[in-house]
């Protein structure tokens, strides 16, 4: 069997296990602890002597035991719960399942999705906690995926857990109160946690996981999970035709390619046909606009676009017109801006970036300077443009993007001397 | 987001703490280095060694050529940093007035280069 097969196999595994032993212990540390035991012996063990019949049933008695040793050892300072828990065979919950998990396992995982985004943990805990207990990563994987050591994310995920359990967390659905909030703190941690993975170098070298491929898979089953959020299909549907551009969005030598100047020919037409047929769906039924469904429209109107020129930017516009109202944020209308200016021209886009500076707000942002570059150099004034891209690689803290900006300066002074500035 | 954080100093700095002093400020900094390894923030301390050891390399039509250098006994130059990995900058400037040195001098705080894409 190959790595990866067993991958395949006991990571959709990892939150049915773990959920069945909370449901039993409660205790979310502890618990998920012996998950990873359980599933650390698994990654050794099925590979020499064969995957079991029962490979849920194996997982569930392997981490109880690793459960009850781990209290046993504890019993000075928890003698009652221990007494409480010796006293339940794990056999009890581990005979239901013949093959597959209990029913519930579908609640089980939302459940758990929602445990490790809470509110009591900052964003990077929540992602890094439901990596690992919802996604089935190690914390050396996890570790690599966000260049930190071992150690440090080792105490980050085990500070996570003491933070859970304080703040009182119950491995049970939120209140319908707070449903929604809870839900979309979920939707943020996989959104952040696709961002994280949406390096532009292949990472090959570090050996890095795939983040983006793991926010897709969560979102795929929370989209399974949840078929009727708006909100979970828009997220998935814009990650499906932000994925889609991948291969074509850096160079062999992982520098930036701008979308305008993208070979379509290399865009994943699958995943675009996906994500155009999820968000359309969506869009027709939704009954509340939400800002990630509006996200995927954009991108599914680039998508669609032939080339660059035949992009639909008066229906881009449009799109940004209501993202803008249903979720007012400056990176929102700074995006606009770009519409504005190829529907009406780039001075109409440049008030829009003067009106946001002034603001203040995104006065420090290099996305701010960077669109001003481009909008300075389609209107034909190349000296300006120069400037604003170095000034906005000065403000970037992202690497390809930082390149991608200073080159971009170096290039419009060329032109300049060139053509004198014409396209 | 990860920053680097740099105390910059030289020997007539060095030499101006008294023996006590220099005591305390070894305690104080232990003590900074455990909290924030313990958060799971602080990623790494490092002290730079003697300037007199440090060696300049040049390499010139493929051939390196070592000096020693570059004399920075006056000046002053990087002695320690520290890498750090936080939430936001606000959260890097407050890790980074707990260092002992900044209440003596300053501290610098540099954002690190990174690859992922900013979320908005």
């Amino acid at each position: 069997m190959t790595g990866q097969r067993l991958e395949d196999l006991l990571r959709p595994l990892a939150p049915q296990v773990l959920a069945a032993l909370l449901r039993r212990y409660g205790q979310f540390d502890g618990c998920e602890d012996a998950v990873q035991e359980a599933l650390l012996a698994a990654a050794v063990q099925w590979p020499r002597e064969g995957v079991p019949d029962n490979p849920y049933g194996w997982l569930v008695t392997v981490a109880t035991r690793r459960f009850t040793d781990w209290a046993r050892s504890d019993a000075a300072r928890r003698r009652r719960e221990d007494a409480e828990l010796l006293a339940t065979p794990p056999s009890m919950f581990v005979a239901a399942p013949a093959d597959h998990p209990p029913a519930g396992e579908h609640d089980d995982t939302l459940t758990l999705l929602f445990l490790c985004c809470h509110p009591s943990l900052s964003p990077a805990s929540q992602v890094a906690l439901t990596l690992r207990a919802v996604g089935g990563l190690g914390t050396a994987e996890i570790a690599r995926a966000f260049l930190v050591p071992e150690p440090t994310m080792a105490q980050r995920i085990s500070r996570a857990k003491q933070t859970i359990r304080k703040a009182g967390a119950r491995f049970a659905p939120p209140p319908p109160g707070g449903r929604a909030d809870r839900l979309r703190a979920v939707l943020h941690v996989l959104y952040l946690m696709f961002n994280e993975g949406y390096t532009t170098s292949s990472g090959d070298a570090l050996q890095r996981p795939d983040l983006t491929a793991e926010a897709l898979r969560l979102t795929r089953l929370l989209h399974r999970l949840l078929p009727d959020e708006p909100e979970v299909a828009g997220l998935l549907a814009l990650m499906l035709l932000t994925e889609a551009r991948r291969d074509a969005r850096t160079r062999d030598d992982g520098s930036i390619v701008p979308l305008d100047e993208q070979d379509r020919g290399r865009w994943d037409r699958g995943l675009i046909a996906e994500g155009v047929e999820l968000v359309t769906a969506t869009l027709a039924r939704t009954r509340e606009l939400g800002p990630f469904q509006l996200q995927a429209a954009i991108a599914a109107v680039h998508d669609e676009a032939p080339s660059a020129d035949e992009t639909d930017w008066p229906q881009i516009l449009a799109l940004y017109e209501l993202l803008e109202r249903v979720a007012p944020n400056p990176m929102a209308t700074l995006n606009k801006a770009v519409a504005v200016a190829m529907v009406r021209g780039a001075q109409a886009g440049l008030e829009i970036v003067d009106g946001l500076e002034a603001d203040g707000r995104m006065a420090r942002h290099h996305r701010l300077h960077a669109v001003r570059a481009h909008l300075l150099e389609r209107a034909g004034r190349p000296q300006e443009a120069r400037a604003a891209f170095r000034g906005a690689a000065r403000l970037a803290t992202n690497l390809p993007e930082q390149r991608y900006l200073r080159l971009r300066a170096a290039a419009s002074g060329e032109n300049q001397g060139l053509s004198g500035g014409s396209r | 987001m990860k920053y680097m954080i740099i105390i910059y100093g030289n020997q007539e700095l060095w030499e101006s703490f008294s023996a006590e002093e220099f005591q305390k400020e070894i305690a104080a900094q232990d003590a900074f280095n455990r909290r924030y390894a313990e958060t799971g923030e602080l990623l790494g301390a490092y002290g730079n060694a003697d300037a007199s050891q440090t060696k300049i390399v040049r390499v010139r039509d493929g051939v390196p050529a070592v000096t020693d250098g570059p004399y920075l006994e006056t000046k002053e130059y990087m002695a320690s940093w520290y890498l750090i990995d936080v939430e936001s900058e606000e959260r890097a400037l407050e890790i980074a007035a707990e260092i002992p040195f900044a209440s003596y001098r300053q501290v610098e705080v540099w954002p690190i280069l990174h690859e992922a894409a900013d979320s908005e």
